[in-house]
């Protein structure tokens, strides 16, 4: 009978793995311990080798495909041998056992909050006493409230109570005193109605609604929960920690875009017969930012562990926003690119991302950041610096604007550029020389072509 | 009855079993005519002989490695360390190996051996060769560990650690070595997890190890002068523990001070302390528990400093009156 | 057998049996490696396929009263010293029916009675007790070795040196045995060590170091067998280094970045089992296709180990605190 191929599971955080190539095809004989395909994982890149001997006698997957861990994907067996045209179903045991851990985890993170909210009522009044102390007014309705303790900052001990039940002074039933503590009640304030004054339940409550203590309003019930996982669970991650590990600051420069605007009117038509796609003014940004980035390199650094490493590509990363997420794909070495090429691969590289079709090296290796909200009503904003980049750019829309020019009003089309940087890494100056440099290349965007 | 020291009585105790067990044998270093760093062998390679006396070379990891392979395979081997510092250099052997094989090993083979090992300052032998390391063994499940304090109780407890099919860390204190008791003449056994009361009180329990044990008795007594009735208790074993004694006396008396040589923090005495708030005594706890241990130094050369060190019997008085509002 | 210079107590159909012993440890490997990879075990695993000559060659020169002490990549000490797979199996499955109740796993297979005193998961942890072993049987006078298996890293270790030099100088009946498959974990040993050989190391204790091809059975077998008789003689321990290499990663999630696509080739080339297969067939000890239908009684056997392993019961709260103390 044919043996399944399945993607091992390899780490015990690997959920799927993604297939970066094939060593044999289908109908190769393959030895066991040959290798046989090639898997990036979580963690890293491994070449699996084959279980089985036989002929590879069918591949379900493709170079890129990701794969979920266990999952068939293909065959070895005898020349000849019949197999399924697609992959089996994982068996079932294995995801029913997970559902069982989720639903358990969920009960028990239920149990801690109501824990928690049990033991924050008790946190109110409370009374130094010892344990022997508590035992003994437990034991003869004695409330500890009234006693005044003869230990170190008033702690009641054992002797105090005693002593107080001999005196005949404060009996409470353990109920009132409950309701008493629950709403933080000085026992000495009630005067009790049982026997020899012995507070009950009822003193309490008359008490309470004579001082119109009134219970907390209860959380309003949300209209939906969403777990976070998948994607949002990854950027939720990322932001928290860009945000808590990295000290941010964010500067902003108004850019006057009049030039950059003919440049990309006398380019279009070029870049489209070139391409099939049409340039936008995201791709002039970022040849601005490439050349920008070539003289300021500190803005073009990895902060890693303790050190700046100062790198020697321009990657430029562009966050695209996708269903439920943020994916940055990067484009590599961008100083050395046209706009046309820039273009091609801005375009291919979104939609990529949209359809969550990134290859796993198209979202690596970004040096620094643009992150583009000019579609929208938006002036300035402080982007969050993609770790371990030290900057990122935020856009803005470009808008007419009153400006002086010359010395005389002039409407012109403007927009704002905000940079967030890395102050571990580098310091105000030269992110502000940066940013006036950019500003230059965008005013005079011909420059670039120098 | 017939007075003889604790290292006699360790002797003894060694000397009675292997006359009647071919399987014991003893082996450590320099324990031949040398007779131990201690003397504690002293004269027993003359009677058994350098087969059943093994001198070993200074190898604490190769030994207690040896001591554990021969007791799986049938031997009841006695391991002594020359300082019980030591213990750091065959923690592998007895971590990894002695405490767990018969766990990982699904209950098959068993380890029955004995490392017998002086321990405690006041010799002014200084960091290195000072140190109650017990909290460290006691941690680790598999392995038992005795802390006998009186010539009596070393030669019973030793019987029941030679005869315990596990392996056991038992410490000699130094400083009670020379202390003299009744030890009877013959053989007999004390067993591990039983707690001694060695003197009875009503006001507060003193739970003391070892040489402490002896430092709260007469903490005990002086108390006594002011009217202050406590009770001591020796745990004897740490493991296995008798809860159940120290439950019964801390219910008694509301009140806990526990005393020993080793650092404070991390000690064994915050494992009493939390099994006591654990436990059904709780309720009768009429103070806080006080734990007196070493300070958090290395143990100092300079004889000042090192008594500085370690609890003296008026810290014990003072922990007392402490819990009793007398201070 | 008229080239095959093996020694006396060898027969030709312990030699069969050791061809098929070698399958069945190689199959128990490869079947491990797969259940691993699938989930279905979990915890890690250290394999020595492309080691199998040492073990059996090993252990076929020993008797059921001989003890061994094994390592992390135990698997194939085991088998050589007569553990069934199917309790292995169990073991790794974690089952009640496995060698060690479920509680010791891949790293700690043990079967005392038949004097396999444990595998272990600590680099040179056994050797002292292999020399523990050894006291024993001179002290009672039983006329038994013992075998003490670690890798090439184990020798970098204190407790080699330790326990070596203890049993050299109080002459024990211990056999200790270098597996040098050339890496502790990623560390090639010609970046750990100094020396050639490993075996060298035995002149600083003044015992015989012997260098065998690890991948040789037969070599392996002569060279114990020297050893056991110089052991039962009273004659002391012997280091003996099988020159070997692990075909597979260290444990499991190893990409093998520390060597060649090369130089696993070539010690392929070297395969233990066809190697002893060709003599086998060579002096027409079997023929090829006996040689075939032996490796797939082993490969049968694993199937059944496994059939085995996945009845048995899990263990349950209860077992968690027993066996801690005897």
């Amino acid at each position: 009978m044919a043996k399944e191929i399945f993607m091992p599971k390899l780490s015990s955080t690997m959920e799927v793995g993604t297939l970066l190539q094939w060593f044999k095809e289908e109908g190769d004989s393959v030895e066991m311990g040959e290798p046989l395909f090639e898997i990036m994982t979580d963690k890293i890149n491994i070449e699996v080798e084959s279980y089985e001997e036989g002929i590879l006698l069918k591949k379900y997957f493709n170079v890129d495909d990701e794969v979920e861990v266990n999952a068939c994907i293909g065959y070895i067996g005898e020349a000849g041998e019949k197999v399924p045209d697609s992959p089996p179903a994982p068996a079932a045991e294995t995801e029913s056992e997970e559902k069982g851990q989720g639903n358990s985890s969920v009960e028990t993170a239920g149990k801690t909050v109501s824990a928690n909210a049990d033991s924050n009522e008790n946190n109110d009044g409370k009374i130094r006493a010892t344990p022997a102390a508590r035992r003994v007014s437990r034991e003869n309705d004695i409330s500890l409230s009234a006693i005044s303790g003869s230990g170190p900052n008033g702690r009641v001990h054992q002797h105090d109570v005693e002593q107080a039940i001999a005196e005949g002074r404060l009996a409470v039933t353990p109920l009132a005193e409950k309701i008493a503590a629950d709403h933080g009640v000085d026992l000495s304030q009630i005067t009790g109605t049982g026997a020899r004054g012995k507070i009950e339940k009822q003193d309490v409550l008359s008490y309470l609604e004579s001082v119109n203590v009134s219970d907390q309003e209860p959380v309003a019930s949300p209209a939906k929960r969403i777990k976070l996982k998948g994607l949002r669970k990854a950027v939720a991650d990322k932001m928290v920690e860009s945000v808590q590990t990295i000290p941010h600051v964010t500067l902003t420069s108004d850019v006057d875009m009049t030039n950059v605007i003919a440049l990309r009117k006398s380019l279009l038509p070029v870049v489209e017969k070139d391409t099939g796609y049409r340039l936008s003014f995201t791709e002039v940004i970022i040849k601005a930012v490439a050349s920008a980035l070539c003289k300021h390199p500190e803005l073009n650094a990895s902060l890693i562990g303790d050190e700046i490493v100062m790198n020697k590509e321009v990657n430029i990363g562009l966050a695209v926003a996708v269903e439920n997420g943020l994916i940055v794909p990067s484009i590599k070495d961008v100083n050395q690119k046209g706009l046309a090429e820039l273009t091609q691969i801005s375009k291919e590289l979104g939609r990529k991302a949209r359809e969550n079709k990134l290859k796993p090296d198209e979202m690596r290796g970004s040096t620094f950041t643009i992150s583009n909200l000019g579609m929208y009503a938006i002036d300035a904003f402080t982007p969050i610096i993609n770790g371990p980049e030290t900057a990122i750019l935020g856009v803005g829309r470009i808008t007419e604007k009153a400006v002086a020019v010359d010395g005389e009003l002039a409407v012109r089309p403007m927009m704002v550029l905000s940079l967030s940087f890395d102050h571990r890494a580098i310091d105000g100056a030269p992110a502000a020389a940066f940013l006036t440099n950019l500003k230059t290349n965008l005013e005079n965007p011909y420059s670039l072509l120098v | 009855m017939r007075e003889i020291t604790y290292l006699e009585a360790v002797r003894e105790a060694m000397s009675q079993e292997m006359r009647e067990n071919e399987d014991v044998f003893i082996l450590g270093e320099d324990i031949g005519v040398y007779g131990g760093a201690f003397g504690v062998t002293r004269g027993m390679i003359e009677e058994f002989g350098p087969e059943r006396v093994r001198n070993t070379p200074i190898s604490e990891s190769g030994i207690a490695g040896a001591a554990i392979g021969s007791a799986l395979t049938g031997m009841r081997p006695i391991l002594e360390l020359q300082f019980s510092d030591f213990i750091t250099i065959a923690m592998d052997q007895m971590v990894n190996q002695a405490a767990k094989i018969r766990y990982m090993y699904g209950g098959k083979g068993k380890v029955p051996m004995v490392l017998r090992t002086p321990s405690g300052s006041g010799t002014g032998a200084a960091a290195q060769h000072s140190q109650s390391l017990e909290a460290w063994v006691a941690h680790i499940p598999g392995l038992k560990v005795v802390q006998p304090s009186t010539a009596h109780d070393v030669k019973g407890l030793l019987k029941a650690a030679i005869d315990d099919d596990n392996p056991v860390i038992f410490y000699e204190h130094k400083l009670l070595y020379k202390t003299k008791g009744d030890v009877p003449k013959e053989q007999y056994s004390i067993p591990l997890g039983k707690a001694d009361v060695k003197r009875e009180g009503t006001d507060v329990t003193i739970v003391a190890t070892a040489i402490m044990v002896h430092r709260a008795l007469e903490a005990a007594e002086e108390l006594k002068k002011e009217g202050i009735s406590a009770e001591v208790v020796d745990p004897r074993t740490l493991v296995p523990l008798d809860t159940e004694t120290i439950i019964k006396s801390v219910s008694k008396t509301s009140r806990l001070v526990v005393v020993h040589e080793a650092v404070k923090r991390g000690g064994y005495g915050a494992e009493i302390a939390s099994m006591i708030a654990e436990s059904e005594a709780f309720d009768y706890l009429d103070a806080p528990i006080k734990r007196l241990g070493g300070a958090p130094s290395p143990i100092p050369y300079n004889p000042e400093l090192e008594k500085l060190h370690v609890p003296q019997v008026p810290d014990i008085i003072q922990a007392v009156k402490e819990t009793l509002n007398k201070a | 057998m008229k080239d095959l210079k093996v020694p006396e107590r060898i027969a030709e159909e312990n030699l069969v049996e050791l061809y098929k012993q070698m399958w069945t440890i190689r199959y128990f490997e490869e079947k491990v490696d797969q259940f691993f990879a699938k989930g279905k075990i979990h915890g890690t695993t250290h394999l020595a396929v492309g080691q199998e000559a040492s073990a059996a060659g090993v252990c076929a020169l020993l008797d059921k009263e001989d003890k061994i002490t094994s390592t992390h990549r135990g698997h194939g000490h085991c088998i050589a010293k007569g553990a069934t797979p199917d309790k292995m199996m169990a073991e790794l499955f974690g089952r009640t029916t496995g060698y060690c109740k479920g509680k010791g796993g891949s790293m700690h297979i043990a079967d005392v009675e038949m004097g396999n005193l444990g595998a272990n998961g600590i680099v040179g942890g056994g050797i002292p007790l292999a020399v523990g072993s050894a006291l024993t049987a001179q002290m009672k006078k039983l006329n038994y070795v013992t075998v003490c298996f670690f890798g090439d890293g184990a020798t970098n270790e204190g407790s080699f040196h330790e326990a070596v030099n203890l049993a050299a100088v109080w002459n024990l009946p211990v056999i200790f045995v270098c597996e040098n498959n050339q890496y502790g974990m990623s560390g090639s040993v010609k970046e750990m060590v100094k020396i050639e050989d490993i075996a060298t190391r035995a002149k600083s204790y003044g015992i015989p170091g012997v260098v065998a091809d690890g991948n040789d059975i037969i070599e392996m077998m002569n060279v114990t067998n020297e050893a056991v008789e110089r052991a039962k003689n009273g004659e002391g321990p012997t280091l003996i280094e099988a020159k070997t290499y692990r075909w597979k990663g260290h444990s499991k999630s190893d990409a093998k970045k520390y060597r060649t696509r090369d130089e696993e080739n070539e010690w392929r080339e070297k395969d233990p089992i066809k190697r002893f297969k060709e003599s086998l067939i060579s002096e027409s000890i079997i023929t090829e296709e006996q040689a075939e239908s032996i490796r797939k009684e082993a490969l049968k056997g694993i199937e059944d180990a496994v059939a085995f392993a996945e009845e048995g019961p899990m263990p349950t709260k209860d077992d968690l605190l027993t066996d801690v103390f005897a």
